[in-house]
């Protein structure tokens, strides 16, 4: 390196950036574009799917443990509802609990473990042992205690399995930030005079950013398994259609309807399998090391 | 450089003394150093690795690694002093009155950002600038900083230059807000030998156009001799000679200076080049390590010239004609047989 190149009269042809660079490799990567073309599905499915399919997932629309035929596809359940109608509609509980309660682990790991990484200090005392203390917490135990607490509607539910969850995070940021903090071009942007919120937003988080994507897209692949298995428990949202939900109610029929609770176990699994490959692409596209291999 | 007036001092450092706490009290890391930099003028320090001139350059930004701290002396940027400045006050001084440069241009650079949005934070952080303000700003920079094609490069990332460009963005964004002081830490060292020279050339120009005084680092005495116009030599944490580069590099009074000049290979061409090449001189022995620093003369156990009065440390003392030295022997006239 160090070569001696600056008197070159050309000028690069175009820059490429970073960014561009990932996605471009993300979209070769066959785990991941599968993951994400599943992903997408399942989000189609569940925002277009009930309105064109026109069945109301709570109506009795056919005799209760009616097997899939011409009139219900995927079957009905103990109470003659819809098993097809249950599914378009539930994957917006399971997906959109599943997305905001990623978001709210990764805010609260990536402000917690951000600041433990870049003070230092007493301050990272405090917070590793906040984050320790939530860390042996059995979390789906607490989760139920917060939903029993505080209601089971679907923002608490979403907030429960947001805080259970971001433990994790936190301590792969709070490493990422002790890594990066040291770095060259931080010392200079703190040689540059840059406030702290500016070398801790600015500066350090795009370049601590990459494995902390990955851990949200699998965060999120997590959130949608922990819906579903206290919903299974009876403690989800009882307003709210979920696949976790169909899968509790109809248990005790298994051997009776293997369809009603087969297809939410389905869908749960495809989706949170989509969310690892997309996890696994997402890697494979960051980190530059993986990906020459690849 | 000499005998013209010189000019009013941009830095004066007086009686810098920096400590590392240690398990049995503070060591010392710099002891009593004391030197001045002219304004638009370049003050080089030099010395071998371990004797404190990355430390001197690092207390002089408040950027001390942890249990390091300076507890003795002073730093006066234009008269106010930085060792007891409030930590707001030297943010908003650092990158803008104050800038420094480092060692690694391959590293120095932010890998997610473009070379034009680095600069241009500078400016806008400094001068309060709008991102277009700024942007033209940062494209003014990579002009002046000779970089082709200035406005293609505006986007390049860091990646995407080579090690000398890489440095002419650090010096760019070093000097976007027209500092009054720039520490230039070995610039060249990761740089390949005509980099050097551009660098060092680019340096000098910049300094002409803006004035800004230079306090550069470097193990290359050919481009002190070049490029500073005072010289400060360093050995074991404190200053053993101090004036001006001319003088001191061609006949220097401390015993170190005259070893470390002796050590250093001179290129040699047409009639110079026949005969046999003089060996190369090394200083014997090395460094002293922290805390393990004698009580006199801290260059004695290596120096050839030592005698029983070394044991009492040497103060600086004025050597004639602006420039001072820290050796019993200066003045000696035993010496000038020696040498």
């Amino acid at each position: 390196m160090g070569g001696n190149r600056s008197t070159l009269p050309a000028a690069p042809a175009k820059p490429a950036s970073p960014a561009r660079e990932m996605l471009r490799h993300f979209l070769r990567h066959p785990a991941g574009m599968a993951g994400f073309l599943i992903l997408l599905a399942v989000a189609l499915a569940s925002l277009a799917g009930p309105g064109l399919y026109g069945v109301d997932p709570a109506d009795m629309a056919a005799a209760p443990f009616e097997p899939p035929g011409p009139e219900v596809p995927l079957g009905a359940d103990y109470l003659g509802r819809d098993v097809l109608a249950g599914l378009l509609i539930g994957g917006r509980a399971s997906l959109s609990v599943g997305l905001a309660a990623a978001l709210i682990s990764v805010l609260i790991g990536v402000a917690v473990g951000a600041l433990a990484g870049w003070f230092g200090g007493w301050v990272d005392r405090v917070l590793m042992k906040v984050t320790e203390f939530f860390q042996v917490l059995p979390s789906l135990l607490f989760a139920m205690v917060l939903v029993t607490l505080f209601g089971a509607s679907l923002g608490i539910i979403t907030f429960a399995i947001g805080v259970v969850s971001w433990p994790g995070v936190a301590r792969l940021t709070r490493a990422e930030y002790l890594r990066v903090r040291g770095l060259d071009y931080v010392r200079a942007a703190v040689a540059g005079g840059g406030r702290p919120h500016y070398l801790i937003l600015r500066v350090v988080l795009p370049n601590a950013l990459p494995p902390i994507i990955v851990a949200a897209a699998l965060a999120i692949g997590v959130a949608i398994l922990f819906e579903g298995g206290l919903s299974f428990l009876g403690l989800g949202d009882p307003n709210v259609i979920s696949w976790g939900m169909m899968l509790g109610q109809n248990r005790t029929y298994l051997l009776d309807a293997w369809w009603a609770v087969t297809f939410p176990g389905a869908a749960i699994f495809f989706t949170v399998l989509a969310v690892s490959l997309l996890g696994e692409g997402l890697n494979d596209a960051i980190n530059p090391r993986l990906r020459k291999r690849g | 450089m000499s005998g013209t007036t010189i000019p009013p001092l941009a830095l004066s450092v007086e009686h810098l003394g920096v400590t590392l706490a240690g398990r049995d009290g503070p060591l010392p890391v710099l002891e009593d150093v004391s030197f001045g930099v002219p304004a638009g003028r370049t003050l080089a320090l030099i010395g071998e690795s371990g004797c404190g001139k990355s430390m001197a350059a690092l207390a002089l930004m408040g950027l001390l690694p942890e249990g390091l701290r300076c507890d003795t002396g002073a730093i006066r940027l234009l008269g106010e002093d930085l060792a007891v400045a409030p930590p707001a006050r030297l943010r908003a001084l650092r990158g803008s009155t104050l800038s420094m440069i480092f060692q690694e241009p391959m590293t120095a650079l932010n890998p997610v950002f473009t070379v034009g949005e680095q600069i241009a934070e500078t400016l806008r952080l400094h001068q309060g600038l709008d991102a277009a303000a700024a942007r033209a700003g940062a494209l003014e920079m990579l002009r002046k900083v000779e970089i082709p094609a200035a406005a293609q490069r505006l986007d390049a990332y860091p990646h995407q230059l080579s090690g000398g460009m890489r440095q002419r963005v650090m010096i760019a964004i070093a000097l976007a807000c027209r500092p009054r002081l720039l520490i230039a830490d070995e610039p060249t060292t990761a740089l390949d030998v005509t980099v050097q020279a551009q660098i060092f050339d680019l340096l000098k120009t910049l300094q002409r156009e803006t004035g800004t005084a230079i306090l550069l680092i470097s193990h290359d005495l050919h481009a002190v001799a070049d490029i500073a116009d005072e010289v400060a030599v360093l050995y074991a944490g404190t200053c053993v000679e101090t004036g001006p580069a001319s003088r001191v590099l061609a006949a220097p009074e401390h015993p170190y200076t005259r070893a470390l000049l002796a050590c250093s290979p001179r290129l040699r061409l047409g009639a110079a080049a026949a005969g046999p090449a003089p060996d190369l001189l090394e200083v014997p022995g090395m460094v002293p390590p922290l805390g393990q620093r004698g009580p006199g003369c801290r260059f004695a156990p290596r120096c050839e010239l030592a005698g029983a009065d070394c044991n009492h440390p040497p103060p600086l003392r004025p050597a004639g004609a602006g420039r001072a030295a820290a050796c019993w022997r200066v003045g000696d006239t035993t010496l000038e047989a020696v040498a």
